[in-house]
């Protein structure tokens, strides 16, 4: 007999997204599509394991993780910064379906960041874990060291197409004019036998 | 007498210096001066190129060409080189894989526990009551899997202690037991760990060390040890101090060992007397012996050693950079300097580093008399005035020196540059006498870049350099001395939390995981063991009654007499004895620097000087 298990989240989008207070506070904002139009990154990672990734990381740093959803655009830069302006730490992530993933800091012009991960099929769950940990470290004001960054020319002309349509699909979910809302994260550990 | 423009030009190791003067009848006026990079080894053909560059420049300035020139005098560059070597001398070697002690950024819980090691894999179906048990948990398990078995097992009965994981999840599991228990994560090498072996863990609360594990006795409790094992785990002991967390697990054979590596010893030969000396008893030693033997005439390296190994290294490379064969070299000179090399342990399961001890060396050759003369004659083809040879450097250096306001024959000069540490004086009669030691800025640099592993000797360089800061927000930052700084302009986002070099204005982040603080040891360290042991030693050695008390002043020359803080440090040991030192500000103006080109230049003159 062996066991085996899965973990499944659950997103349930909550109230309206106010500024944090909590200064171990690290928000993600996640883009309008998201686990909900969308559930797989560029590369077919589930929505939820990425999210749970980035999670861990920061817990793991002692920090505290606020999701929320931005609805009025799908522009990395902006759901980042919108992050990082809610956050009680004044560091935000912020993710795009397609796993395109960027670490902000408040005081920041909207185009720059911390650090970013543009090339979306190279990201792997590890990098995840290293992004939540990172923002974690800066949230606690440490002497971060980047994460490192693959970079692969071929990425570009190989998923530049599924990339356009990914983005087209996230830009059709977006709402002009409605605010970033809580969005409450649970995780369920299901055990199943296996004869 | 007609207008004349002379150019007195310095070429040291590092920088080559000009200093143009205008002479009209009695009168001469500095009119500007200018430093670029020695081109090449000094005193060879290959200066040229960066001389005529300088003077071009320096021309420049003042909207004259080289042809208006009259005479370019050049020094005769002092005939000694150095270089500098460095290893390890003690290294620590784990035999049997028996211990973890390493400090992750998160161990998760705190305390200890004690118990038999057991697979993950094996825990569900295997464990039993009786045994209290540390559970090695591999890559391919999820903590929340993880931490749901525990809780489900402890509730039946079976005892968990501690945890040892792979991966960087200790906080996770442990925020999610129901019964904490101390647990160490980034273990690397995880599949090393013994299983089924009486182990213990120990995690410390976040600020303070590990006590138990980390102390001899602390040991035999845990593992009911007779005197003569615990005797035997001393070293283990030892090597766990100072950590945040750490496991030990006993296994019979198991032990570790910090061996000295066999590192020879040199033979210093003296005037007076040779003595042989093992560089394992550390530079205060050596620099002891130093002492003891008299004019130093040469240092042999032990065949087959590291001190061989060091010693042959230096030779090979000044006989390739003076064109003489390795057995005409003779080392003049040797500092020995104590440091701390970080090297990963061999054999250890989490990637430990430990700092082992090792020597740094810094030495001096004489070489054949530079051919200044080739020098000067090609320096005359490409600037078309003619070129004369000045005097001795040191003299030189004493007439640029005197023109600082405020001193006076006799007179004792420091010249600290990159390659070497010089000292020169004169008495009332003008005897002068010179002193050319190991060690300066490059050696400092070379400290640098191995404490901090750096492998970057520029960065090494800039850090020796510039004072550090830590941004604490885009918008302040930490200094050094504890103060805080605002800024008006946000810092750059790749500054953010970062320790920094502040150079001017300007910032430049730090790719190290050091503190601000270590790494301000580190370099205050570095320039504090080679500057002020060479400023003794320098002044020691030229003063004719070998007691540096009968000196009264002493003046600073040279690149490191600009460093922000080596003057002060001097100064600082200076002051015991009761000498007065500062850097120089040669002819009121440039500081320490341009000291030889300007005695260059008046040593034509006779003192016919007036300011600019």
């Amino acid at each position: 007999m062996k066991q085996s298990y899965s973990i499944v989240m659950h997103m349930e989008e909550t109230a309206k997204a106010l500024k944090g207070t909590n200064p171990k506070e690290v928000v993600i904002a996640i883009s309008p599509a998201f686990g909900k139009a969308l559930s797989k990154t560029i590369v077919q990672v589930n929505h939820s394991e990425v999210l749970r990734e980035i999670m861990s990381g920061i817990e793991e740093q002692g920090g505290v993780t606020r999701v929320i959803r931005y609805f009025e655009t799908a522009d990395l830069a902006f759901i980042g910064h919108q992050a990082a302006k809610l956050s009680g730490s004044g560091i935000g992530i912020g993710i795009q379906s397609r796993g395109t993933t960027i670490i902000h800091q408040q005081d920041l012009d909207p185009l720059s960041n911390l650090e970013l991960f543009p090339q979306s099929p190279l990201i792997t769950l590890e990098t995840y874990r290293a992004i939540g940990r990172n923002a974690a470290l800066y949230a606690r004001g440490e002497n971060v060291n980047p994460v490192p960054v693959v970079n692969d020319q071929m990425a570009r002309p190989r998923y530049q197409a599924i990339a356009a349509i990914l983005h087209l699909k996230e830009s059709q979910e977006i709402v002009q004019n409605k605010l970033a809302v809580d969005v409450e994260c649970t995780f369920t550990i299901s055990e199943e036998e296996m004869v | 007498m007609a207008e004349q423009l002379i150019a007195g030009i310095d070429i040291g190791n590092s920088s080559t210096e000009v200093a143009i003067v205008e002479v009209r009848g009695n009168e001469a006026v500095f009119l500007t001066e200018h430093l670029v990079p020695t081109t090449g080894i000094k005193g060879t053909v290959m200066n040229c190129k960066g001389v005529a560059e300088c003077l071009q420049r320096a021309m420049e300035k003042i909207d004259k060409k080289i042809e208006d020139l009259s005479i370019v005098r050049i020094n005769d560059a002092v005939p000694v080189i150095g270089d500098l070597a460095m290893d390890v001398i003690s290294e620590t070697v784990i035999t049997e894989s028996s211990m973890i002690g390493h400090n992750p950024d998160t161990p998760g819980g705190e305390g200890i526990g004690i118990g038999q090691t057991i697979l993950m894999e094996q825990l569900v179906e295997h464990a039993t009551e009786q045994q209290a048990y540390i559970v090695v948990v591999s890559k391919q398990f999820d903590y929340e899997w993880v931490a749901y078995q525990f809780n489900k097992l402890v509730e039946k009965g079976i005892q968990i202690t501690g945890v040892i994981v792979q991966k960087d999840d200790g906080v996770l599991i442990h925020n999610r037991l129901q019964v904490k228990v101390p647990i160490v994560d980034e273990v690397t090498m995880i599949e090393k760990v013994p299983i089924g072996k009486k182990a213990a863990i120990e995690v410390a609360a976040p600020g303070h060390v590990i006590r138990m594990l980390s102390n001899p006795y602390g040991l035999s409790t845990v593992f009911d040890l007779t005197p003569y094992e615990t005797k035997q785990v001393a070293p283990v002991a030892k090597s766990l101090v100072g950590n945040r967390s750490a496991v030990v697990i006993r296994t019979p054979e198991g032990q570790i060992k910090e061996r000295k590596i066999e590192s020879g010893s040199v033979l210093m030969i003296g005037d007076r007397s040779s003595i042989k000396v093992n560089i394992t008893d550390g530079a205060d030693e050596v620099m002891g012996t130093y002492k003891r033997i008299g004019v130093l005439q040469d240092v042999m390296g032990e065949q087959g050693t590291n001190a061989g190994a060091m010693l042959n290294g230096l030779r090979h490379n000044l006989s390739e950079i003076t064109n003489q064969r390795i057995e005409e070299i003779s080392i003049t000179d040797l500092l020995a300097v104590d440091t701390k090399i970080p090297t990963s342990i061999r054999g250890a399961l989490a990637g430990e580093i430990t700092m082992e001890s090792g020597v740094a060396l810094a030495s001096m050759v004489k070489t054949k008399k530079t051919s200044i003369q080739t020098v000067a004659a090609k320096l005359e083809a490409l600037v078309g005035a003619s070129v004369e040879v000045g005097g001795v450097e040191a003299e030189m250096a004493i007439m640029g020196a005197l023109t600082t306001p405020g001193t006076e024959c006799p007179i004792v000069i420091l010249d600290m540059g990159g390659g070497s540490t010089d000292a020169a004086t004169t008495d009332e009669k003008g005897v002068t006498r010179t002193v050319h030691l190991a060690g300066a800025g490059d050696m400092v640099t070379m400290l640098i870049n191995t404490e901090l592993s750096l492998h970057d000797l520029e960065l090494a360089e800039k850090i020796k350099m510039y004072p550090l800061g830590k941004v604490q927000s885009l918008y302040h930052m930490q200094l050094e001395d504890g103060t805080y700084l605002f800024s008006e302009e946000p810092f750059s986002p790749d500054a953010f939390g970062k320790v920094v070099l502040r150079e001017g204005h300007e910032i430049t982040p730090l790719p190290v995981r050091h503190s601000m603080e270590e790494i301000r040891a580190i370099r205050r360290e570095a320039k504090r063991k080679i500057f002020v042991t060479n400023a003794i030693r320098a002044l020691e050695q030229v003063i004719p009654t070998r007691n540096i008390r009968h000196i009264s002043f002493v003046v600073m020359l040279g690149g490191s007499a600009l460093d922000f803080e080596i003057p002060e440090m001097i100064n600082d040991e200076l002051s015991k004895y009761g000498i007065v030192s500062g850097f120089a500000n040669i002819r009121g103006t440039e500081g320490p620097r341009n000291a030889v080109a300007t005695g260059l230049v008046l040593s034509t003159l006779n003192g016919c000087v007036s300011e600019r």
